[in-house]
């Protein structure tokens, strides 16, 4: 609901939704209410035993976009990371650090420095700590080959292990490259071992490469080595991070669990490889998946129990009794049983109670639940296509976007999750303790001759000086403190107001009163503003689809300015259907809201200021402004939603700047299925922008910004390899006289780093505008931090921006500035958020169309902010 | 035995399931028909059959040893309890073990065992490690049963590829007639009863060669003597621990209480959440909420008769719903988990809020009204 009824809201990503809280998927959508069942239970394969497979570990999703799945072939990383795949649990080879593309390098005028100067110094420590390691530390890769060569991974490995005496104790191998932390005699040395069947082998390990500390595949290397520290502590892998099971928050009141756990990444940054560490925190709920199929059950009675299912489960990730696993729920057999068989790898059938029993000794009590099926993306063993799992032997984990939506429950989490600055760092001081105590651990360091500086980084940042809003010839402050002009612009005229002469303000007969309620507090609010307001077209409706429908067809007109409906429920479907219907087939915009919103008498001219002002964003008016120095600059925003769940597609939302003081947005969106290529729906987007922004203008922008959000781990190198020469190409094409500055900024929010101010001999969240480019950042790139919102509660996430293409030749100080300027232009928040405005706008847009539209709306609505 | 003939069949002998899997579901048979409460695998390797019997539900310790540390270490963390494990603790307490040691030296960690399992074991012992190990396992350890599998050399010339031994760090390998003397002589001088047995059949018409392995259970005649006994035995430890793992449980207090708070608390919002839909049904009107009366169809319906009792009823007062312990303890799950009504009165004293005289567990109203 947080697209919605915004009245209400929190700031948009400004106090995050609890940070590393959870798998649950973002998604909510719509399942087929009988979903096609598979009906081949031949081809399910039961989790394989964890035997078979040693270790291995499902891989949360989340951070997969579509991206990743078509990386083109020959567009390595970096060469010795593809071959080196040494396992880590779950085999993954993915760079989920964007090692090794080098973008500062084509970018003359950041060679020698990419630091701003402007604003107030700053003293800061953050949750990074120096890796440190012996003078001369190398690392030395081996290649292992056999004569006769040998298949299996496991007797490789002991036939190598056979001598220890020669290699040492201290090795990583993975089959065929060997790692040591110390050079052996020879280049190439020749071992000879026996096998079980008394056949005699020889080993060939030949030294192939040095590795310096700093090379990408030294740093992969260094992850894999702290994540087995880790392991040593005894904590718990799930996902990607790990955690202490052993001492637990449980919130009975919603059956939650809560286990604090770290995320830690290794990493060359500007002078240091660093440890990022940074607390975790992981929901689980004390239930099965067929606990909560009879709760569901009893909630909804028979009738809406499989479509209440499927809506409430799939995409949530489970976790099972019997392996350390973890698998997303991708639909729900229902036709299909635990007594129900499938092949095994062997080729022989079997049912899965037979099989849970003899495999783990678990007895299924329920014989008559459903299937759950899991999709696997990639080969795991010998096996591929999908899963079958039981209910009753998943635990689920994460939040569903119901319980997000709760907000008792986000509160009662809020209290364990979100923790305040000294206490953060108190908890990542525990895990280092906890390193520098286990003498495993530093056994384990010493022999890979490496060792961490235990007290966290400090260093200085800047805080930029605040912006000066502007509305309608007047100039304001506000508080830098608190983000937030609301109180300082209220009952000032906006800047263009946009008048609702015909309107149509739809209710259902229950809430008759409240939308008369609700028209009064506009007509309170809505002068002040300078908005002039008729009385609306009040329709009474019945609570159904249909008939919201039906009126909006009878009575919209092409007069209409903007159509107003109160709902009476949350259900997704009605907004949807709504929505749908006047972002296409008839471009009108709309404003839902929730009764529910509307009923507290204390609060309605509060929420009535802000519907009023939404409304006229969404009727193309334009609230405040900032100063932008540039001219004759577009700001292009894009981010891209994943419909993960139903229809497998991708959206990725555009939007533009119009104007000079980035008031008007123009907007499209790309809807792309699987499969397509998302840039080549970038580059048209890019064409009708600079078309309309001539016609805005009267000439063409001379410089053209693009902030690109939704750039998921390990995808760097494909957006910097194909989607900016894409972005070059379209300007090319239109004109040869035509050559625009182009700066391509990629826009994070999602990153481990947290910044503290010291103040006052305490921990506190840095003020908004602090800018960190030191360092922390990586000396490979162009880029940067930014605090640019405040949070209440919990520490402040800092944005991170890294400007991969530019021929701007703007001082890096200026790209700074401008980033936070445009974090002050989102209309739906009268305050500083976290991303650029276009960035937030991008994302609504695509939120919208992925959850609700489905395919891209209307054009006549692209030059008004509809999507709000 | 003509030569063609063996030849013959060496291309065709191939067990399914896989040896190693019928061995090890031997040993699964017998843990299920004896239910023994501690086992320990003797010669554990990479720990495979550890982690089958983690899942007997009987068993409640489980030892490893072996006298490689690295291939026991290769695999050891499947012997870690899962995430789910912490989730969900089963009523059964379990530990796993691994000890790095010989099975030629005594330690006082192997004591008081059910089962001790020695799977394909004695064939890698060098003969001074043999002539020790019966003292060790029948005279120091003296579990009730111990289960002896080896290869039967008899069995050889039907298997493919091999030559003098099936592995060749086996220092020997016996016939049945070699392993049965040895076995019964074992059992005679250690006071146990041994029956043989064994896996993977011969082919038809070759019955007289035996199970490709053999085993021999072997079961203590005399009952187990007291702690008197074991207290005159050697007790310096000489093995090394390389791996413990205590699974959670719900014999341990502090996983108890977490599992009966948790349920407890959700089941006080489940009453909770029925009372309040049935008071919205009957609209606000403080007329009819003094008469309002709990339905029956909001409790399981075996509970119908008892919740008519007065002490069992939810009300509302002021702010708060009162939700009586007695209620909530009828529930089966809770009931189970506590076993007794003062158990549950003293797992969640200080943890919830409760009424003044503690007969009643507090909720909020607000947070329903919050909803819709």
């Amino acid at each position: 609901m947080t697209g919605r009824a915004r009245a209400r809201g929190r700031p948009p990503r400004q106090a995050p939704a609890l940070p590393a809280v959870g798998d649950a998927s973002p998604q909510q959508l719509q399942h087929p209410p009988h979903p096609p069942h598979p009906q081949q239970p031949q081809q399910l394969h039961a989790p394989p035993a964890q035997a078979e497979e040693p270790g291995a570990h499902g891989r949360l999703r989340g951070h997969e976009g579509i991206l990743q799945e078509r990386r083109p072939e020959g567009l390595q990383v970096s060469s010795g990371l593809q071959d080196m795949s040494l396992r880590d649990r779950g085999g993954r080879r993915r760079d989920f650090h964007d090692l090794g593309v080098n973008t500062r390098q084509a970018m003359v005028h950041v060679q020698e420095s990419k630091t701003g100067f402007s604003g107030k110094v700053i003293k800061l420590s953050t949750n990074h700590f120096r890796l440190t390691s012996r003078p001369q530390w190398a690392l030395y890769q081996y290649h292992v080959a056999y004569s006769p060569d040998m298949e299996a991974r496991r007797l490789r490995s002991a036939l190598l292990f056979q001598h220890e005496e020669t290699i040492g104790k201290t090795h990583a191998f993975d089959g065929t490259v060997l790692f040591l932390p110390r050079k052996l005699d020879t280049k190439v040395t020749e071992l000879f071992s026996r096998t079980r069947n008394g056949e005699d082998v020889k080993i060939t390990v030949t030294l192939t490469n040095e590795l310096p500390p700093t090379s990408p595949t030294c740093l992969q290397f260094y992850n894999i080595i702290f994540r087995r520290l880790l392991k040593m502590l005894n904590l718990q892998q799930i996902g990607r991070n790990y955690y202490n099971p052993s001492d637990p928050v449980s919130i009975p009141n919603h059956r939650l669990m809560v286990w604090l756990g770290f995320t830690t990444s290794i990493l060359q940054y500007e002078e240091n490889i660093m440890l990022c560490a940074d607390v975790s925190h992981k929901v689980l709920r004390g239930e099965t998946v067929l606990d909560t199929m009879h709760s569901l059950h009893s909630q909804v009675g028979e009738e809406r129990f499989r479509d209440t299912c499927a809506k409430e489960l799939i995409g949530l990730i489970v976790l099972t009794k019997y392996n350390n696993r973890t698998y997303r729920i991708d639909d729900i057999d229902w036709d299909n049983n635990p007594k129900g068989t499938f092949r095994k790898s062997d080729g022989s059938e079997m049912s899965f109670v037979e099989y849970y029993k003899k495999q783990y000794n678990i007895e299924i009590s329920d014989w008559m639940q459903p299937v759950l099926i899991s999709q696997m993306k990639r080969k795991r063993g010998n096996i591929q296509g999908s899963v079958a799992l039981i209910p009753e032997l998943c635990s689920l984990t994460g939040l569903t976007d119901k319980m997000r939506s709760d907000f008792n429950m986000m509160k009662d989490l809020a209290i364990h999750t979100r923790l305040p600055p000294e206490q953060r760092q108190r908890e990542l001081g525990r895990l280092l303790n906890y390193i520098q105590k286990d003498d495993n651990v530093q056994k384990e360091l010493r022999n890979w001759g490496l060792s961490f500086d235990y007290k966290s980084v400090s260093f200085t940042g800047r805080v930029v000086q605040g912006e000066k809003i502007l509305q309608s010839g007047s100039m304001f402050d506000y508080n830098p403190q608190f983000a937030d002009w609301t109180k300082e612009t209220r009952g000032v005229p906006l800047i263009r107001a946009v008048p609702m002469d015909s309107w149509l303000l739809i209710y259902t007969r229950r809430n008759h009163d409240v939308a008369n309620t609700l028209l009064q507090s506009l007509f309170k609010v809505t002068p002040s503003m300078g908005i002039h307001m008729n009385k609306p077209n009040m329709i009474e409706v019945d609570d159904r689809t249909e008939a919201y429908l039906r009126v909006l067809q009878q009575r919209i007109t092409p007069d209409t300015n903007i159509v107003f409906c109160i709902l009476s429920s949350s259900r997704k479907d009605k907004y949807d259907a709504i929505k749908k219907y006047l972002c296409t087939d008839c471009p009108v915009p709309s404003q839902c809201v929730l009764a529910r919103t509307l009923s507290k008498p204390q609060t309605i001219m509060t929420v009535a200021t802000k519907i009023a002002l939404q409304m006229n964003c969404k009727m193309g008016g334009e609230l405040w402004s900032v100063e932008i120095p540039l001219k004759q600059v577009m700001i292009v925003g894009i981010d891209c939603y994943h419909d993960t769940v139903a229809g497998k597609q991708s959206i990725a939302g555009f939007v533009a700047s119009l104007n000079q003081g980035m008031t008007r947005w123009f907007s499209r969106c790309v809807v792309q299925s699987r499969g397509q290529e998302l840039v080549d729906g970038i580059k048209v987007c890019l064409q009708t922008a600079l078309r309309n922004w001539s016609k805005w203008n009267r000439c063409l922008p001379s410089r053209i910004f693009v902030y690109r959000d939704g750039v998921g781990d390990g995808q760097l190198n494909t957006l910097v390899n194909y989607e900016v020469p894409q972005f070059l190409d379209c300007l090319k094409s239109i004109g040869t006289d035509y050559s625009p500055k182009l700066t391509v900024i990629v826009v994070k929010k999602r990153v481990g780093a947290r910044f503290f101010a010291e103040i006052g001999g305490g921990l506190r969240n840095p003020p908004p505008g602090t800018v960190v480019d030191t360092v922390v950042t990586r000396p490979e790139w162009y880029d940067f931090f930014v605090v640019s919102q405040t949070v209440k509660n919990g520490c402040v996430a800092p944005t991170h921006y890294n400007v991969v293409y530019d021929t701007s030749l703007l001082k890096p100080d200026h790209v700074q500035r401008l980033t936070y300027k445009l974090c002050h232009m989102y209309y739906n928040w009268s305050g500083i958020i976290r991303v650029p405005a276009p960035c937030q706008y991008a994302h609504k847009l695509a939120f919208l169309v992925g959850q609700s539209i489905h395919r891209e709306p209307n054009l006549m609505l692209s030059e008004r902010l509809y999507y709000l | 035995m003509d030569k063609n003939f063996q030849e013959e069949f060496t291309q065709i002998i191939k067990f399914q399931p896989p040896l190693y899997k019928q061995r090890y579901q031997f040993v699964k048979d017998l843990v299920e028909k004896y239910k023994p409460k501690k086992v320990a695998d003797l010669g554990c390797a990479d720990c495979s059959l550890l982690w089958m019997l983690k899942f007997c539900s009987c068993i409640e310790v489980l030892a490893g040893l072996d006298i490689c540390a690295n291939v026991m270490k290769e695999k050891m963390h499947t012997l870690s309890p899962l995430p789910v494990d912490y989730l969900q603790p089963s009523e059964r307490s379990l530990t796993v073990t691994l000890h790095h040691g010989s099975v030629a030296h005594k330690d006082p960690c192997m004591l008081g065992f059910d089962l001790v399992t020695c799977i394909e074991l004695i064939e890698h012992l060098e003969e001074s490690e043999l002539k020790k190990f019966p003292e060790v396992v029948f005279g120091f350890m003296a579990p009730s049963i111990v289960v002896i599998s080896t290869p039967n050399s008899e069995f050889n010339p039907l298997l493919p590829r091999v030559m003098l031994y099936r592995h060749p760090d086996h220092k020997f390998e016996w016939s049945q007639a070699q392993f049965q003397s040895w076995a019964l002589e074992t059992a005679r001088c250690y006071n146990y009863s041994v029956e043989f047995t064994g896996v993977g059949h011969p082919p038809t018409g070759m019955e007289k060669v035996g199970f490709c392995t053999q085993i021999g259970v072997f079961v203590r005649k005399y009952p187990q003597t007291g702690e008197s006994v074991q207290s005159e035995k050697p007790t310096e430890a000489v093995y090394k621990t390389v791996f413990k793992a205590v699974y959670p449980s719900l014999k341990d207090e502090k996983y108890l209480q977490n599992a009966v708070i948790s349920e407890a608390v959700f089941t006080a919002q489940i009453i909770k959440h029925r009372l309040m839909s049935k008071r919205k049904e009957y609209g606000d009107d403080p007329e009819r909420k003094s008469k309002f009366q709990p339905s029956m169809d909001c409790f399981p319906d075996h509970l119908g008769k008892l919740l008519v009792e007065k002490n069992m009823e939810p009300f509302v007062s002021g702010n708060e719903v009162y939700i009586p312990l007695t209620a909530i303890f009828s529930f089966p799950k809770v009931n189970r988990l506590c076993g007794t009504f003062e158990k549950l009165c003293k797992l969640i004293a200080g943890k919830v809020a409760l009424s003044s005289d503690g007969s009643a567990m507090m909720l909020n109203i607000e947070h329903e009204n919050e909803e819709n």
